[in-house]
């Protein structure tokens, strides 16, 4: 009866297990082998040991895309999370066109990224498009973005930003969270709005911001690969040369898969190590007050 | 009168966050769409505006027919339904599945499959998308729409699975082994007790995973080869290398592209963004 | 008199045997992967439209990538996947990578038993390009070369004469000065002299005319030869036209409409590009346009441009996949594709002819492409050329935009393309 019942619950979640196998573990196996190897994607691999990654030490674009997708994270994950933030604090308080403006704030997310490349692409064109005749024509600088290598990077750390709408639910799930009564008493006690935004609930919205901010890290090394494709292929000299891309040209406009491969390997333990780094980070933040 | 100027001060912040702020905002967001809009009716070949205009000065809809005569986007439009809505299927099915199962698992187990989620959530694609493509290719199902719709199997994302692991968590769980006492099978339990009280989960994850899969470009572009599976990303990156700068017709098809993941959220966003205004 | 008649028509009979021999047993289904513009594609449905009716028997089905270098990454990926299309169009710069992993099937066998297709028929300089490993992995389709497309109505606007043979790059500036404008005032043109890419194969034909190689050794290059006092010449010149003479558009400029599209709206005088162009221009272009070979400095010289049929060795149906290159590249199939513009036969009975030659088809002077021939260079096969021409681009790109000096450019692009030349 028991094991009936074992059986029963493993078939429900046989599907999930099979694909986590089929679709991560086995081809992370994979990747590991690859990545020892030198395969063209026609012959059969051939064995190199470590050639692969020592190639990379002096190959330039790798520390061009590396660097560039770490700049890149740094700059979007902090001002994402912030701009979430924000947002959900000043879409929190239960009003009647509040639902309205969460609807428009996430409606940004919706459109699919090849769209939204393009529109941001025509958005931010340096001499036509709507930003910068907006800002000239409030006598501001426009920058030449995306034709700028300085300013290439921002441009899509900007584009970004409109898209915070998951990051919105997930910290209205979390202030949802917090008891009204324990922010009540903080103010009682004579507490203005910042000291309980600090003391209450920003400790008590930590775990929500760590789910945020990793799992923004992990899909900002990703999401780039759709502008950098469709926006910039890379440019202007390799101002949005991002980790997304060099593997993709690798291993398919350089038919290297086991460099490929390693690059991978390689992007795969950056995000472990940030994503500690931020989670002991938070954790010893989240808990001084306690 | 003093009283009233002070209460008059007083009150500005309050205008602000609640009032002016919001509005701001709202337009902010609005603009991307907006200008994706307007940009799709102007005339193509004109030399661009100089100034910042808010309309066209004549706005035209050629554009719109213009870009199904270049490319075969009804065909495309039609794939990407048959693989959004095949997609969300099987991940309702498989995601609910797990969730399910994970919930009524001991808490060792629990914790383990909780932990291998997680994990699997840190997992960037692009540190796999090489290999699963290779693995994926050997298997025969490159050039096919089973490759696009492969991730359904473990349930599109990790995410969507805890999504559907907290709701059963929550849920009183009484009312599942009462009905196993019954002699109920599990599969019949998920149906017709667990489902039903799921419906915001599945809406939300419903909703999550059409993004999903009507956005997919990497996997497309990675593995379609024949033009009568191709998907309208595929379609748009198409339209762009032909032409790069020819705005009007690529914000036109942008506006295509968009218009029914903005219906599936319009029409399901409450699940999502309203849960404790109503 | 009767007696020839019957002997040409046994000989016809002879002729036709072999086909009707092979008919069955290649039959089925086949892909045929190109890449190009809308009306490039029109071109190549015509052909495989034609072949159809003449081939029942095996069905043909047209994959189309816009962009060539999202094609070769399809085809790397589809070969990597073990699933081909079974008759790949590539360009000669890129046969080499394809070929030496072997990729491609070796066509020699098929030639040798072909009756419709003699490797003497085809002009030998595109022929030779497709050759690797002393194999010939595919068959040419064209001999195209880098032209400039003029808008005789802006010319005729400013008073300025049509490019004539054996102009100068003195020549090709000062019209190329006279042409650029600023039509609406606002201080920026609108209008410019020339458009052309910022790229190695488009400053190659440059770097020759100065008198310089473009790279050490032709059959085992080793390096560019960018760094030569010739080439650095060439470099500034080209570079020049753009941060001295802004006779092209910057890179804002660029990327607010391209060179193409804006000389299809007539604000660009002079478009540089090859012979592929000709299907769109001919459908968008609403003023008279002409075609005129590059200007000369030391010496005349231009670029071969060329893309053949290949056959991935992974093809299901090669012998289908034969059947339909030879059809492709056979009198009929070159005159299609000649008919709509898109190629300069590779054939030289059909580049001479009529079909390709006639004025009343734009270009009217579709012979220049035939005069420059004997000028014409080819660039060296390598494993991987793509990575140097992508290196290369991207420092000629900086240097063209004024973000460094034109021999930093030079240099950089020889430096930083070595270590692929060298297999690293």
């Amino acid at each position: 009866m028991i094991s009936a019942r074992r059986a029963q619950i493993f078939a429900l979640l046989a599907p999930y297990l099979m694909g986590a196998f089929l679709l991560v573990a086995l081809p992370a196996g994979i990747s590991l082998y690859v990545s020892f190897t030198r395969y063209d994607g026609v012959s059969t691999p051939v064995w190199v040991g470590l050639q692969n990654f020592q190639l990379l030490r002096i190959e330039p674009l790798f520390w061009v895309a590396l660097i560039n997708s770490l700049i890149y994270i740094s700059q979007a994950v902090l001002l994402r999370t912030l701009a979430a933030l924000g947002l959900a604090l000043l879409y929190n308080q239960p009003r009647r066109a509040t639902g309205l403006y969460r609807a428009i704030a996430y409606l940004p997310t919706v459109i699919p990224d090849t769209a939204y490349a393009l529109v941001w692409l025509w958005i931010l064109n340096p001499l036509y498009g709507p930003l910068n005749l907006a800002l000239r024509a409030f006598n501001l600088p426009a920058p030449a973005w995306l034709t700028d290598t300085r300013w290439a990077i921002p441009a899509i750390v900007l584009m970004s930003l409109f898209q915070v709408g998951e990051g919105l639910v997930i910290l209205l799930a979390g202030l949802r969270h917090i008891p009204r009564d324990l922010k009540d008493s903080a103010r009682v006690d004579g507490a203005n709005a910042l000291q309980t935004f600090s003391a209450i609930t920003l400790p008590l919205l930590s775990p929500w911001l760590i789910l945020l901010t990793v799992r923004d890290v992990v899909l900002s090394f990703q999401n780039t690969f759709t502008p950098a494709y469709i926006m910039t292929r890379g440019g202007p000299y390799y101002a949005t040369y991002f980790a997304p891309l060099l593997i993709y040209e690798t291993a398919f406009d350089r038919l290297r898969f086991g460099q490929g491969a390693a690059i991978m390997l390689i992007v795969f333990a950056v995000t472990i190590f940030l994503v500690l780094a931020l989670y002991f980070f938070f954790e010893s933040w989240g808990f001084d007050d306690d | 009168m003093i009283e009233r100027t002070r209460r008059i001060i007083a009150a500005i912040p309050a205008l602000l966050t609640r009032h002016l702020l919001p509005l701001l905002l709202t337009t902010l967001f609005l603009l991307p769409l907006y200008w994706m809009l307007i940009s799709s009716l102007r005339m193509p070949g004109q030399p661009p505006a100089i100034a910042l205009e808010w309309f066209p000065a004549a706005p035209t809809l050629s554009n719109y027919t213009r870009i199904f005569q270049i490319l075969p986007l009804w065909h495309y439009t039609l794939n990407s339904i048959i693989v959004s809505i095949t997609g969300v299927t099987l991940t309702l099915l498989t995601a609910s599945w797990a969730g399910f199962g994970m919930s009524l698992l001991g808490k060792r187990a629990r914790l383990r499959l909780l932990l291998l989620s997680a994990g699997l959530q840190m997992i960037p694609v692009t540190a796999l998308w090489l290999t699963r493509f290779l693995l994926l290719a050997k298997i025969g199902i490159s050039n096919s729409h089973l490759a696009l719709i492969a991730p359904a199997l473990m349930g599109s994302s990790p995410l969507f699975i805890l999504l559907f692991y907290w709701t059963f968590r929550r849920t009183n769980p009484a009312i599942f082994e009462s009905a196993e006492l019954d002699g109920a099978h599990l599969f019949r339990i998920w149906w017709s007790i667990a489902l039903p009280m799921a419906r915001p989960a599945l809406m939300a994850v419903g909703m999550l995973a059409f993004m999903f899969y009507w956005n997919d470009f990497i996997n497309p572009l990675l593995y379609l080869r024949s033009q009568t599976l191709y998907t309208l990303p595929v379609g748009l990156l198409h339209l762009q290398e032909m032409d790069k700068t020819n705005w009007p017709l690529l914000m036109a098809a942008s506006v295509v592209m968009t218009i029914p993941p903005v219906l599936v959220f319009s029409a399901l966003q409450r699940t999502l963004l309203w849960w404790e205004l109503e | 008199m009767k007696n020839s008649i019957i002997f040409l028509f046994l000989i016809a009979l002879l002729a036709l045997l072999p086909a009707c021999q092979s008919a069955p047993a290649s039959g089925g289904k086949i892909s045929f992967m190109v890449f190009g513009e809308p009306a490039e594609l029109a071109a190549y449905q015509r052909l495989v439209d034609t072949f159809q009716q003449e081939h029942p028997e095996i069905q043909v089905e047209v994959i189309q990538v816009p962009g060539q270098s999202d094609y070769r990454k399809r085809m790397a990926a589809d070969i990597a996947a073990g699933s081909p299309a079974d008759v790949v169009l590539v360009n000669y710069r890129r046969q080499a990578a394809f070929a030496s992993a072997g990729a491609l099937t070796p066509l020699d066998d098929y030639l040798a038993k072909s009756t419709t297709l003699k490797e003497a028929d085809f002009y030998p300089q595109s022929f030779a390009a497709f050759k690797w490993d002393g194999k010939q992995v595919c068959i040419p389709q064209n001999i195209s070369s880098l032209v400039i497309y003029y808008n005789k109505a802006l010319f005729d606007q400013a008073g300025v004469a049509y490019p004539a043979p054996g102009w100068t790059w003195a020549d090709f500036l000062s019209a190329a000065q006279a042409l650029t404008k600023d039509l609406n005032g606002d201080g920026t043109n609108e209008q410019f002299g020339a458009g052309i890419d910022p790229e190695l194969i488009r400053i190659a034909p440059f770097v020759w005319q100065a008198g310089s190689d473009l790279v050490d050794d032709d059959a085992n290059p080793t390096t560019l030869m960018l760094d030569t006092s010739e080439a650095l010449d060439a470099g500034k010149f080209f570079m020049e036209l753009q941060t001295a003479h802004h006779v092209v558009p910057n890179a804002e400029q660029e990327a607010a409409e391209a060179s193409e599209s804006r000389f299809l709206n007539g604000r660009t005088a002079m478009y540089f590009n090859s012979r592929r162009v000709v299907p769109t221009i001919r459908e968008a272009a609403k003023f008279d346009w002409d075609v005129a070979a590059l200007p000369q400095e030391k010496t005349a010289a231009t670029i071969l441009h060329a893309d053949g049929y290949c056959l991935p060795s992974a093809s299901k149906n090669k012998d289908a996949a034969w059947v339909f290159i030879e059809f492709a590249n056979s009198a009929e199939g070159q005159t299609i594709l000649a008919q709509t513009g898109r190629t300069v036969p590779s054939l030289i009975s059909i580049a001479e002819s009529p079909v390709f030659l006639d004025p009343s088809n734009k270009p009217a002077h579709s012979q220049v492409f035939l005069d420059v021939i004997p000028t014409m260079r080819v660039l060296p096969l390598h494993p991987a050329w793509a990575d140097i021409e992508d290196t290369a681009t991207q420092e000629i790109t900086r240097g063209f935009y004024g973000e460094t000096d034109p021999y930093d450019a030079m240099l950089r692009a020889v430096q930083r393309t070595r270590d692929y030349f060298t297999g690293k």
